[in-house]
């Protein structure tokens, strides 16, 4: 086989080349992993026509359709066409002209024009699940035209409560809904079920006053799961109407320096965190000097460093009083590759204008 | 008399009325449900027609207008002590019939049971009247037409809400003076006559039926499902068990109050006793303990009812999805059990 192919092309249009020379495999975007089951039949006459007949869930959450031929590449991209306008316009709201808040042109029949901004994950949230606190997809929807279409790569997972089963803490900027929880005393017949829930689900912040007969709270650590509220048998615990969100920054897996991330924000609002996350292409081109190149959204902190990455991120952004905000943050790597983080200065790469 | 107010006059009626009465009805609380985005609906004092939920069941019964969760019933000082106080104003509930049939049951608890007055219950029952809130939906959890509590006289108003305005049946002629001037209407309150749910009340005919179902293994499988919450007690219209606490202020104890708050049977404390005895210890024992008391035990005792309105917000509160139907069902397909057993062995 003799082939001349720009990989590089072909994997920003978000077709990842296969070990079988020539073949490629499609990643479609599912915002928040929720989608009208319609779109299956897509994916079936993909798979079918184009590839082998079989689809992969990825990791992300995308639609994965492996053993596309190069030469295919073109059809399927008009195969999904409005697959694109649909999710992408009609459900998030997002301009496909524009990447990274530029204007670009993008033909049609083109496919996905940037892979950089990664799917939002999302774990099925207070759609399904008796212990989540917010609707994960919708807030997906409302994040995916703030990071997408871009060059610059982040992965946003978002989980619906502090269990976080979608792993906000192994990505770079991760959520998790939480609640402030209400304690309406005069419904609390004192039976302790929150203290024990507490203890054995959460971080033991309630206790059953003896004297009172009434609940002590810890307001400090309470990490906000509603666990408290899920178990009252009196409704005198109850979720506040207001959704509010804990941001974790800066996890990661790989080959060399996978860590779990570290709280950013707590009692983010939805307003606080869009608008936080809309500095985060102002931050990416900083770091980068405007010139994005592949590279995970988490090593850009690490180049610009924490407090660098708050002044960005914060810039212009008005806080709700609830919230708070890491003053200074301290990464745990767990060192794959030896004196990672020990090597000299001059090695460190620099981050900013001239790096 | 009936009569057909539209909602701007309905809300002049009630500033008239709230001139005299405080005036309850059920009221949906957004959010504030078991689960995220759910809500709930109890019963709150209101000002505005809008607030009353009519459309759908309420989370939490009637009684706690009557019996709060928590109450205040004295303050003590060394050897004097006095009342709390409450409203002197007459009190008007919406209300649906199963709740009104459930204020019986209360009733016959608190007043009068073991030749003893309560109080402060009466003191409350004294001052309410019944605005009846015809029942126009189907919920397959309501069975109260199995327990004989689908219908009730005892209101004073009755009540259909429509889109453009809201039926009234006036039956005490206190009121009749405030519907002076409105237009007449045909209305007569309709009451549930069948529901989809039904439930055979078990016949337990003496008291060896009674030891044997007491042994029954039914009751094991509840050890698994029931989390010992509460909650079914707690949303049940005539549960009356109650507890009362001393809350000393500060390290004087000579100086405080005494409260009253619900408690529940389920509760794995609930028949714990001085010296640390606990007559039912696990939660089939807690669930038994409760079936036969409300399907049984109650009436065995006080002849005229059973101690259950078929309300079924038992069922919709119940986080492990228990259904106190089905598992009535299953009683009576255990005594069915029993009696072959038993004719099999003559």
């Amino acid at each position: 086989m003799n082939h001349d192919i720009n990989i590089k092309e072909c994997r920003i249009n978000c077709f990842r080349e296969s070990k079988v020379p020539g073949e490629f495999m499609l990643q479609m975007r599912v915002p928040g992993g929720m989608i009208d089951s319609k779109y299956l039949d897509l994916i079936q006459k993909i798979s079918k026509t184009y590839g082998d007949g079989n689809f992969h869930f990825g990791t992300r959450q995308t639609f994965d359709i492996c053993r596309i031929k190069y030469e295919d590449i073109d059809k399927v991209n008009k195969c999904i066409e409005d697959y694109i306008k649909e999710v992408e316009e009609g459900l998030c709201d997002v301009d496909m002209d524009l990447v990274a808040h530029e204007k670009v042109g993008r033909k049609v029949n083109t496919g996905y024009p940037t892979i950089g901004a990664r799917n939002i994950s999302a774990c099925i949230g207070n759609y399904h699940c008796i212990c989540g606190n917010i609707n994960t997809f919708e807030l997906a929807r409302k994040i995916e035209p703030i990071i997408f279409p871009s060059h610059y790569h982040i992965k946003i997972n978002i989980s619906g409560c502090p269990n976080d089963c979608n792993k906000a803490h192994l990505c770079d900027f991760g959520i998790i809904g939480v609640s402030k929880l209400v304690y309406h005393k005069e419904r609390c017949i004192g039976c302790g079920l929150c203290a024990k829930i507490c203890e054995s689900h959460a971080t033991r912040v309630l206790s059953l006053n003896k004297e009172t007969g009434k609940i002590d709270k810890d307001e400090c650590c309470c990490v906000g799961c509603s666990e408290c509220a899920r178990h009252c048998p009196t409704s005198a615990w109850t979720r506040s109407e207001q959704k509010f969100y804990r941001v974790i920054l800066g996890g990661r897996t790989g080959r060399q320096t996978p860590r779990t991330g570290k709280m950013f924000l707590n009692w983010a609002s939805e307003e606080t965190l869009l608008q936080v996350l809309g500095n985060w292409q102002k931050f990416s081109s900083w770091v980068m000097d405007y010139k994005p190149e592949y590279l995970h959204g988490g090593h850009l902190i690490d180049r610009a460093g924490y407090k660098k990455f708050k002044e960005i991120m914060l810039d212009g952004v008005h806080l709700n009083p609830e919230c708070i905000v890491a003053e200074d943050i301290y990464f745990n790597e767990i060192e794959y590759r030896s004196n990672f983080n020990v090597k000299p200065l001059s090695k460190h790469k620099k981050a900013g204008p001239g790096a | 008399m009936s009569y057909k107010l539209t909602l701007k006059e309905a809300q002049k009626l009630l500033d008239k009325l709230s001139l005299t009465y405080d005036i309850y009805a059920p009221k949906k609380l957004k959010a504030q449900g078991r689960y995220s985005d759910t809500d709930i609906i109890k019963y709150e004092k209101i000002k505005n027609i809008d607030e009353i939920e009519y459309r759908e069941k309420s989370t939490y019964p009637m009684k706690e207008v009557i019996s709060p969760i928590q109450q205040t019933i004295f303050y003590f000082t060394e050897d004097k002590y006095r009342e709390s106080k409450v409203s002197t104003k007459p009190i008007l509930v919406f209300s649906r019939a199963c709740d009104i049939n459930a204020i019986k049951v209360q009733t016959k608890i608190f007043i009068g049971n073991g030749g003893f007055v309560d109080y402060y219950y009466q003191r409350m029952y004294e001052r309410i009247k019944f605005i009846l809130m015809e029942c126009d939906f189907e919920s397959d959890t309501c069975f109260c037409v199995s327990m004989n509590a689908n219908i009730t006289n005892n209101y004073s108003l009755a009540v259909r809400f429509e889109d453009d305005g809201i039926h009234f049946e006036v039956k005490d002629k206190d009121f009749t003076n405030y519907f002076k001037g409105y237009p007449h209407s045909s209305f007569a309150p309709k009451f549930v006559m069948e529901n989809k749910t039904k439930v055979h009340i078990p016949e337990i005919k003496d008291r060896n039926m009674l030891n044997k179902i007491k042994k029954s293994p039914m009751w094991k499988e509840y050890d698994k499902r029931c989390i010992s919450c509460g909650a079914c007690t707690i949303a049940c219209s005539t549960c009356t068990c109650f507890l009362t606490r001393d809350l000393i202020y500060g390290d004087n104890s000579e100086v405080g109050e005494r409260r009253r708050l619900s408690s529940s049977c389920q509760i794995d404390d609930f028949a714990l006793v001085a010296g640390g005895g606990n007559y039912r210890t696990t939660a089939g024992d807690r669930m038994r303990y409760k079936v036969l008391h409300k399907f049984h035990d109650y009436k065995e005792r006080f002849k005229d009812s059973h101690m259950c309105v078929g309300c079924g917000r038992c069922i919709e509160r119940c986080p492990e999805y228990i259904s106190i139907t089905a598992t009535v069902e299953k009683l009576n397909k255990e005594i069915e059990r029993i009696e072959k057993e038993e004719a099999s062995n003559v």
